[in-house]
Parts: C-alpha cells; structure tokens; sequence
C-alpha cells in the first residue's frame, strides 16, 4: 500500500539529514508505529506519506514515495485526499468548520462527493465513531477525546485507504486514549485500513502495532516487529523495561502475555506493601473552599487541600475535570477564584517580580509561551539577571538537565523535551518554593521523562520543596509522586498516597501494576526491590 | 426575540444597500439612525461566536477614527467661514503649499462638518461589522464558488486563527506574569508578541495545511451536504435592504 524506496530527506537550512535512504513497504491492513527520540522525525516522515513534505515544507527528496501506486512526487497532497487521511498532532489547529457535521462534510464537499454519497457515510461514521450524539455540537466546545475522535472521523469519512495519525493520544487521560485506540485496531480489522501513527506513549499502542518503524535521529531507521525492536531499543515502554529486567527469555507486549510470564514472580511472595512516606508536616500551600467558575459553570467546586513541603503530588482527572484551573489558582493568576489560598504564609495574587519567582515556579502547557529570547544563551542570561544569581547559573543548570544543546540555538529550534527543559532551568534558577507544572510530559519520550523526573525528586528532597504536577501519564505519576489527587468535575474524589490512588482504580493503573497485581508494586523499581529484599 | 437562521449573503446584501443608502443620503442623523437599526438586528441575532464580536471592535474602531478624524480635521484643512469658536496659532507653512494650513481659527462649520463626515464614514464601517457579525465566515465559504481559492483559505485560516491568538495572547500574558515579569509597556509588548507571531504562523501553516490534505480546491465543482436554500425571510430582508436603496 505504501512504499518507500531509498527516501532521503533534508531540510533547508539544515546541516543533517533527517531520513536517510530508507525502504520500507507497508502492506494493507497494517497498523504500523513510528517511534523515535524527539524531535527525530517522525511527524517528517508521517507528512511525507501524502506528499504535505516537501510540497508545503520545502526541502529536499530523493528516492520515491509511492501509495497505491501514485507517487507523491507527481501530485499535489490534495490529489491524495480521497486515498490518505491526515490527522495532526493538534487537531484543534486543523478544524476548518463550526459544528461537528460541517467538518465532517468539508472533505468529501471538496472532493465533489456526491450528496447521498456524503448522506450515507455521514450516518456511518457517527455510528462508528460514537459521535452521533455530537454532530450538531459547535467544534470549539467539545473536550480534548471528543475533537480529537471528531478529527479521526472526518480523516476517515472520504473513505481513505490509509489513516496516518501523529500522536492521536498524546492530550488525552487514559479512558478517552483507550477510547480511540480501540476504534483504530476495529478498523484495522474490519475494513483493512491501513494505518501510521507515531506515538511518544508506547504502553498504550504496543499492543496493537503489527510492525514498528524506529527512526533514531540520526537518520537511519529500522524496521521491525515489536519484539524484535524493543528487545534492543532504548525507547522502552515499562512492560518492556519489566521484562528486561527480570531477564524473560522472550518479550510480550501486552499485559495478557506478560502476565503469564511473570506468574513465578508475583507468586513466590507474599503480598508486601512497599515504601512508607515520610512528609513534612510543614504546609507549603493551603487551599480552602476554592471555587472557580466560568459563566456560571464551576470549573472548581468549593475545593479544600494542603500539600506540605517536600511532597511531589500529582493531579489527575479527565479532560476538563478543572486541573488546570486549579493549578492556576494555586498560582494567584485566576480572576475569578472565590476562596481562600495560601502558599508559603502569602496570598499568591500578591505575589510580584522577584518575590513571586521566588515563591512560585510555573510551567505552562506550552513551555515556550515562557521564552521569548533570541537564543538560549540571552534567555539563560535574562534569568540569571532577574534572579540575581551569578552569570551562567542558568546555563550550567540546563546543561545538567539536558546537556549537549548549543547556546546559540533558537529556543523555537529546539526539541520539545529541550524546550521544557529551558523553561525549567529559566524557573528553577529562582529555587523557588512551590513548582507547578500543567502537562509536563506531552511530545516527551522515555529519556526526556526519565531525566525530568530525576530532576523533579532530586529539587524536591534536596532543598525540600514542593511540587504539584497536573498530568495524564500514569507511568509518570507512578514513578514520580509521593502523592495523587483526582479531580473530578472541580472536586477531589480521591486523595491519598499515589499507590493508593492508582492501585484502586483499573483504568488509572501503571502497566507493571496491572502485570504484577495483587502485588503493589507501581514501577519497574519497586519490582527489583521488592525481589532484592526477598534475597 | 427568538434566533433566525439566514442565508450568508442575506446580511451582507442587506448592509450593502443600507451602507450605499447611507452614502447617498450623506445626513449624519440617518446615518445614526441605520447604526441604530442595525444594533438592534446584530444584539438580537448574532451568533455566540468568535466573529461576533466584530460588530464590537467595529464600533470601537469608530469612535477612534471619528476622534482622530476631528481633531486633524481642526487642525489641518481648508478654511471654512463661519462662527468662529477659538483660534489656535498658525504654523507657517512654504508658498508651495497654498490652500493648506496648519492652526488658525477653528469655526463652527469647520468642527460640525469634520465630525458629520467621520460619521458617515464611520457608519459604512459599522454596517459592514455588522454583516460579519450576523454571518458565520464558513458558512459564507461555502455559498462562494471554488474560484476564490485562496480566499477562502485566507478566510478560513483568519476567522480561526484569530480567535485563537486573542486566547493565546491572554495565555501568554499569564505565562510571563508566573515568570514574575511585567506585562505592560514597551518591553513587555516585545516579550508578548515575539511568541504570540511565533504561534500564528505555525498555526496558520497548520491549517493550511490540513485543508490542503483534505483536497480544498482540487475539485473544480465542489458538492453541497446541505444546500442553503434562500427562504422566505431572506428575501423580506434583501427586498427591504433595496428598498432603503432606493428611497434614498
């Protein structure tokens, strides 16, 4: 269905190759995975299966793409619509129409479908995708899963053979990315689509990918089944890490599969619960009855919690379950918060300049909306200045947590994961008190997480802050907070010890939990320790 | 009043005719009176939605140019004779430039004749802000034939870029106020705007991108899901907006 024969592309300007002769052939009805570092290509290579690279980027291509046997180099993207269907990282940024049936319709309107054509498949694709109750819905107030199912459904309605998606999961929690990912393998199955998707979250679509396809940044790629890739990858989700660890002959790459390997495992112990916490009883914020509300509706619903220093907790909930929201109370930057918060002895909305970075540190969603230097090394410079703090704090410290990024770089250049990890170095070279961070781990891969969290435990235990993190990655929660809350519709439903939390709740549970339960173990490390304490 | 649903063009047609009226009668008070008219239509009918607003920004903008309209009208101009109200210096100005001057005595006519004219002008925009106001911008791509190609990206891409950027400028201010940094003044502008036109062209391309990859403009003919059809009260509207036209 696809075939890439030696495709080599550059971009412009740009010194490295970032596909370097590669063949491959994907046949029909195959769910292929795209998985590399960050910023290694990956969305480059999912653009150039409908031409949209180099036709709308620019650059360079050499060798031939061909899909059904058009080659992208003779036809405009647009003359592949009605064969490949696109969804982008962002599907928000691709919406073209006001409601969901608009949308739906724009595709095959442009394609010059005709109307009872587009009548039939309309009624389809609201079945299979479960958006009928959605189709007279304005696009804009839809949640993160239903846009994102809005998007997948008007890629899929022109009837494409092939469906090539980048990073379909990465916004969602766990419930709505399960959601989508189920749809996708039922089409793979029942219609024969053939689909691409690049995914950073490797534990939620391991199991369904047939084939993987690893670019490792340096241009080359290999290809291969999962086993075979993961066997050697340093991309590894957690079951995979899992079965490295404990030495399994073979690799499974479902839960199903691992659990019959590793029945020796859980069995040769007794249940033992595993580490104990040790908090501050110092509060460093204090929330009480906060409700935040948008046109009446509560995003926040007479809220009451405190977090002590030291502590690393984690928020988590559904899209728009008010996590956001509350972080940016917590942060003193929402004007319509009634209640009372307090961190650090101060109400936060008093809080300015030097002060405020010395009390809050915050990561926003979108890390660059932080930087606005021409370089990383003005921006490391400008926060030296602002901190007071001798020349070149900021950088070394960036340079601990990613090393290897030249100074000249334009932060918009950079990797996602290095971008997040400017704005940290730009927020932690305060050392302030209280670290928030909203959806951290959006686009980053297993390294950049692993040093993010390493980074997150060492701040927090050695100068004994806090941090509160909203996020969707359960792995991330399971190996970095000491203590979870779950929010639902602007209250907490639960709060308690992150293994708590998480164990208590299926679709919450890290994939080693899920493996090794009834055992209480969240983390590839728990495991080990657990087994060393027995020898 | 309960919320009708209109062709797209029917609000342009309408305030095509009302503006060319307003033009014809060239009267300040008819003039206010076809803003007025038309307020009451936009508050009652417009959509809850990003191009809304329009109708908002418009009457803004009005009151700015009426504003700067006047002032430069007193000060520079050609001299009218009449009441004269105070009298401001003359600057001297080259023998080259005669007719012209800078100051002098500000006459009643002078003022009133300023203001009348901003009004007039400045009502054919609001008219305009109005029909943005009352017509989703896709769904008038949508009555457009293909031809307007790259129009109709550029329309598509402005009416939902746009809105976009006015929640990112407020999310991006919010980031710089958490990075304790001040969110006014000159600097401040620099730090807002450099990631703001950073985000829209990345946006834009996006959607370009994304209409492209869904074969806007490669089919010369371009079917309809749904049809709009002119109904009854469109054409009580055009016939109305002509009729205005006409009795002007």
């Amino acid at each position: 269905m696809i075939k890439f024969s030696n495709v080599s592309l550059i971009y412009p300007n740009s010194t490295t190759t970032v596909i370097e002769d590669l063949n491959l052939e994907i046949a029909e009805g195959e769910l292929v995975l795209v998985i590399g570092p960050t910023g290694s290509g990956k969305s480059s290579l999912l653009r150039l299966i409908n031409g949209l690279v180099p036709h709308h980027t620019g650059g360079i291509l050499a060798g031939t793409i061909e899909v059904d046997g058009i080659s992208t180099a003779d036809v405009k993207p647009g003359a592949l619509a009605h064969l490949i269907g696109i969804v982008g990282q962002n599907p928000i940024n691709g919406f073209v129409a006001d409601t969901v049936e608009e949308e739906l319709v724009f595709g095959m309107e442009a394609l010059n479908l005709s109307n009872e054509t587009m009548r039939k498949r309309v009624e389809e694709i609201l079945d299979v995708m479960s958006l009928a109750s959605l189709r007279n819905r304005t696009i804009a107030t839809l949640s993160g899963g239903e846009q994102q199912r809005v998007a997948i459904a008007s890629a899929l309605v022109a009837h494409p053979k092939v469906l090539v998606l980048d990073e379909p999961t990465s916004a969602l929690d766990p419930i709505a990315a399960e959601e989508v990912l189920s749809i996708l393998y039922r089409l793979v199955h029942d219609l024969s689509l053939t689909v691409v998707i690049a995914e950073h979250k490797l534990e939620r679509v391991i199991q369904f990918a047939d084939r993987i396809v690893h670019i490792n940044g340096q241009g080359s790629a290999v290809v291969g089944t999962p086993e075979e890739i993961l066997m050697n990858s340093p991309i590894a989700p957690p079951i995979v890490e899992l079965a490295r660890t404990l030495g399994l002959k073979e690799m499974g790459v479902s839960v199903r599969e691992m659990r019959r390997m590793t029945q020796e495992f859980r069995d040769s112990q007794e249940v033992i619960k595993g580490q104990v916490l040790i908090r501050s009883t110092k509060a460093c914020v204090s929330v009480k009855e906060l409700s935040i509300s948008y046109n009446g509706k509560y995003a926040v619903n007479s809220l009451s919690a405190t977090i002590y220093e030291n502590e690393i907790v984690a928020i988590m909930g559904r899209n728009g379950a008010g996590k956001s929201s509350l972080l940016r109370a917590i942060a003193g930057i929402s004007d319509n918060a009634a209640g009372e918060v307090i961190v650090n002895g101060i109400n936060p909305q008093k809080l300015h300049s030097k002060q405020r970075r010395e009390n809050i540190g915050y990561i926003p969603q979108e890390p660059s909306d932080l930087l606005y230097g021409q370089s990383v090394a003005e921006e490391c410079k400008q926060a030296d200045h602002d901190n007071e703090v001798e020349g070149g704090t900021t950088l070394t410290l960036l340079s601990q947590l990613v090393p290897g990024i030249s100074a000249h770089t334009h932060p918009r250049d950079l990797s996602e994961g290095q971008r997040l990890g400017l704005a940290l170095s730009v927020v932690l070279s305060a050392n302030p008190h209280l670290l928030i961070l909203d959806e951290p781990t959006r686009g980053l891969d297993y390294q950049a997480k692993r040093v993010l969290t390493k980074m997150l435990i060492d701040f927090a235990r050695s100068f004994n802050r806090s941090v509160i993190i909203a996020t969707h990655d359960v792995e991330l929660v399971a190996e970095l907070a000491t203590r979870t809350i779950f929010v639902a519709d602007g209250d907490i439903v639960a709060d308690g010890p992150t293994i708590d939390v998480l164990l208590s709740s299926p679709a919450f549970a890290p994939q080693v939990s899920k493996i090794m339960s009834p055992q209480p173990w969240l983390t590839v490390a728990d495991v080990v320790r657990a087994i060393e304490m027995k020898n | 009043m309960k919320k009708l649903s209109f062709h797209p063009l029917t609000w342009w047609i309408f305030s095509g005719a009302v503006a060319i009226a307003i033009a014809r009668v060239n009267s300040p008070i008819f003039a206010i009176t076809a803003v007025g008219v038309m307020s009451v239509i936009v508050f009652t009918q417009r959509d809850d939605a990003p191009w809304g607003r329009s109708f908002n920004a418009t009457l803004k903008l009005s009151v700015w140019i009426i504003a700067i309209r006047t002032i430069i009208g007193v000060l520079i101009g050609v001299p009218i004779p009449g009441t004269t109200l105070f009298t401001i210096p003359t600057l001297p100005l080259p023998n080259w430039m005669p007719g012209v001057r800078i100051g002098g005595a500000v006459t009643l006519e002078r003022v009133s004749s300023s203001i009348s004219e901003g009004i007039i002008i400045c009502a054919i925009l609001v008219v305009c802000g109005a029909a943005a106001s009352l017509t989703s911008p896709h769904r008038l791509l949508r009555v457009l034939p293909v031809y307007v190609y790259e129009f109709g990206i550029s329309v598509v891409i402005a009416t939902s870029v746009l809105p976009q950027l006015v929640f990112a400028i407020s999310r991006i201010r919010m980031a710089q106020r958490l990075r304790g940094q001040n969110t006014r003044g000159v600097s401040a502008f620099k730090r807002i705007a450099i990631p703001l036109l950073e985000e829209s062209l990345a946006r834009s391309l996006d959607l370009a991108a994304a209409m492209d990859a869904r074969g806007y403009g490669i089919s010369k003919k371009r079917s309809k899901y749904r049809p709009i059809k002119w109904a009854r009260i469109d054409v009580a509207v055009v016939v109305a907006g002509l009729a205005v036209v006409a009795l002007s």
